[in-house]
């Protein structure tokens, strides 16, 4: 069987054979002889080629969540294309980028206003999650388009706060 | 002695607090909010009520309501942790006045401490060497602009009533002034219900070294050495550990002698730990007293030999310190790693969420206090400390290793998590070496996310997902042949052509 994984964008192709209870794993040119003991649901004892690991492993959302001595991984299956897409996605598929937080929080200051031109780096908005503020920032020169939340409301993770427009490279 | 102990606390702090009272025999009662039902201090607890909905301020903050929960069910003191309600002066006043114990400083004593504006004036008149800043509380503008002058920049800003990095900020030049000290003040105001914040000189490349007190009712007070706490990010200890390489027997010496003056200064009585920055010429300045069990307590307890919990309560019922100072010893080397529901690859941007799975760290010479279990969740109202993995061994060196190899045992699975980059902090060679200031993060860790890239054990995680994902394949399908016939394998015997 073939396999197509990602890790943070990137993605790795892997060839499993499976044959008398032992893998044979394929990537990048390199080969693996692998055999694979379950020890309970969420742990895995991993010989290749005869090296020992424990990986610790559990799965959610479509999202593998592995550890190997202590390496975290958060690997996701690559997949075809698929129809549903959240806000966020379908904003940066239309090459509008947006500002989000990455998890749920309270914007507590909208440091810009729409029509303002920003630079790279300069602060766009402040969210407070967790007891900490954090500022997020605009990673180019943009100018702000749209504004879609006010001071003192509730975002969720990855929601669009602000969309902007990219300033032409000169 | 206590009859019954309310923790006003959740998280690996309250769970500490409830083993120590279950040694000592004191029944154990825990709040907890809507948020917090299946947490697990609730589960450790004799009795657990509910106090309020998520956000600290109507559950966790809310005094009226704890102090009622208290008087309901019979509890006769109170332990705070750190953090919420635990430098509250406010709330210790009033679990005096209800004739409830406070574990923790009275009332005048932690006002005091409390108001680093105040302890600093105080600190100065009894001749404890201070850093360099503002004096008084201010609240405009203008007033922050010409104390920032008089002092230099970069400065400091600090909120008043409280630690944990919150409120503070460093500000490089004038122009950044204005913005940091209103960002500064909203975080005091969030954090601490009072947005009170000062400026201070600020020390490049120091060492935060803080030493542990003790201090009955009847003015003995003895201090258990120091610790180091210099790892820091966003001025927030990540790492700590004891003895400290920067300070020899001399200096400690000095060092422990100025911390049990400040106490008795501030007629400071039960736990406490007086915080000092060691300049890189060996001067060091009182910073403030944390009038609180600390999150890094555990390292001075596996180098002393000491319970502070326990002490806390036997000091807080009324009982002589029996401790002497030429009783304590250090014996080896403790090092605590704090473990938070962080991103270190995001400018350690909390991450909520559900822990899918975990598995503690164990061994000899390593210690976990956690507030967390496999299924358990973090939600986003509270601190993002899930756990601390702390290991004592005879020196530094085999502490170190033996925290290297405990973490790499330690599995949380389903957030991010500090666990492996703390790890890379251990393996660090200018961690082994002991050059340990507190900028230590920004100067040897940023390219760190960008290392991970080649990441050790990439092929193995690779190989343990396409060996699950080939399990599950096989599994589905022969769970579809064999559980769950189609329709055309029920319908009998296929017949053709005859009736």
């Amino acid at each position: 069987m073939e396999f197509e994984f990602s890790i943070e964008e990137q993605t790795y192709k892997l060839q499993v054979d499976h044959k008398d209870g032992k893998y044979l794993i394929k990537r990048d040119g390199k080969e693996f002889n692998v055999d694979s003991q379950p020890i309970s649901e969420n742990c895995l004892s991993l010989l290749v080629d005869g090296k020992a690991y424990t990986v610790f492993i559990a799965e959610n959302q479509g999202k593998k969540y592995i550890s190997v001595q202590g390496e975290q991984f958060c690997i996701e299956e690559a997949k075809a294309d698929s129809g549903a897409r959240s806000l966020a996605e379908s904003a940066a598929l239309k090459g509008v980028p947006t500002i989000a937080s990455p998890m749920p929080g309270k914007v507590v200051k909208i440091l810009v206003a729409e029509g303002d031109r920003v630079k790279k780096g300069q602060g766009l908005v402040i969210v407070e999650a967790m007891k900490m503020e954090n500022e997020i920032k605009s990673g180019s020169g943009a100018v702000v388009k749209k504004i879609n939340f006010k001071e003192g409301d509730l975002v969720d993770a990855a929601v669009p706060i602000i969309e902007l427009e990219l300033e032409e490279e000169k | 002695m206590l009859k019954k102990i309310l923790i006003a606390n959740r998280g690996e702090i309250a769970v500490r607090v409830i083993n120590a009272c279950k040694e000592m025999s004191i029944p154990t009662l825990a709040v907890y909010s809507t948020a917090d039902r299946k947490s697990l201090h609730v589960q450790m607890a004799d009795e657990a009520i509910c106090i309020g909905d998520p956000p600290p301020l109507e559950s966790y903050l809310n005094i009226d309501k704890i102090i009622t929960v208290a008087k309901e069910r019979g509890a006769d003191a109170i332990h705070p942790g750190y953090g919420f309600l635990a430098e509250n002066g406010d709330f210790s006043a009033r679990c005096e006045q209800e004739g409830i114990v406070f574990i923790g400083p009275n009332s005048k004593a932690l006002r005091l401490v409390g108001d680093k504006v105040a302890s600093r004036e105080t600190m100065t008149k009894a001749k404890i060497p201070i850093i360099p800043g503002m004096m008084t509380k201010r609240v405009e503008m203008k007033e922050f602009k010409e104390a920032a002058e008089k002092i230099g920049y970069p400065v400091m800003i600090k909120a008043s009533a409280g630690g944990g990095g919150k409120g503070m900020r460093v500000i490089p030049s004038p122009q950044e002034l204005e913005k940091g000290i209103e960002a500064g003040m909203r975080e005091a105001k969030s954090a601490f219900g009072d947005e009170s914040v000062y400026l201070e000189k600020y020390i490049e490349e120091p060492r935060h070294v803080e030493f542990q007190v003790l201090a009955d009712n009847f003015g003995n007070v003895v201090h258990l050495y120091e610790r180091e706490c210099s790892i820091q990010r966003r001025h927030q200890k990540i790492v700590e550990e004891t003895p400290s390489c920067a300070v020899d027997d001399e200096l400690r010496t000095k060092m422990g002698k100025v911390a049990t003056t400040v106490i008795k200064t501030a007629s400071y009585n039960n736990a406490g730990t007086v915080e000092f920055l060691l300049d890189k010429d060996r001067n060091f300045y009182f910073l403030e007293v944390n009038a609180r069990i600390q999150v890094e307590h555990p390292i001075t307890e596996l180098v002393t030999g000491v319970d502070l919990v326990k002490q806390q309560i036997r000091i807080a019922s009324g009982e002589k310190l029996s401790l002497k100072q030429e009783g304590i010893e250090q014996r080896g080397h403790a090092i605590e790693c704090r473990i938070y529901a962080e991103d270190p690859e995001n400018n350690f941007f909390p991450s909520a969420g559900k822990i899918l799975f975990m598995k503690e760290p164990s061994g000899p010479g390593i210690r976990h206090d956690c507030g967390i279990y496999s299924g358990s969740e973090v939600p986003v109202y509270y601190d993002p400390i899930l756990s601390k993995v702390i290991t004592w061994a005879e020196t530094r060196e085999d502490a170190r290793k033996r925290m290297i190899l405990a973490l790499s045992n330690y599995v949380v699975l389903g957030i991010k998590t500090t666990i492996g980059f703390l790890s890379s902090v251990m393996a660090h060679p200018e961690f082994a070496a002991g050059n340990t200031q507190t900028n230590f993060i920004e100067k040897n860790m940023s390219d760190w996310a960008n290392r991970k890239k080649g990441r050790r054990f990439l092929d193995e995680a690779l190989i343990a997902s396409a060996v699950a994902s080939q399990t599950k394949a096989v599994t589905r399908r022969s769970a579809v042949s064999e559980k769950a016939p189609g329709p055309w394998l029920t319908v009998g015997k296929w017949s053709i052509g005859e009736v």
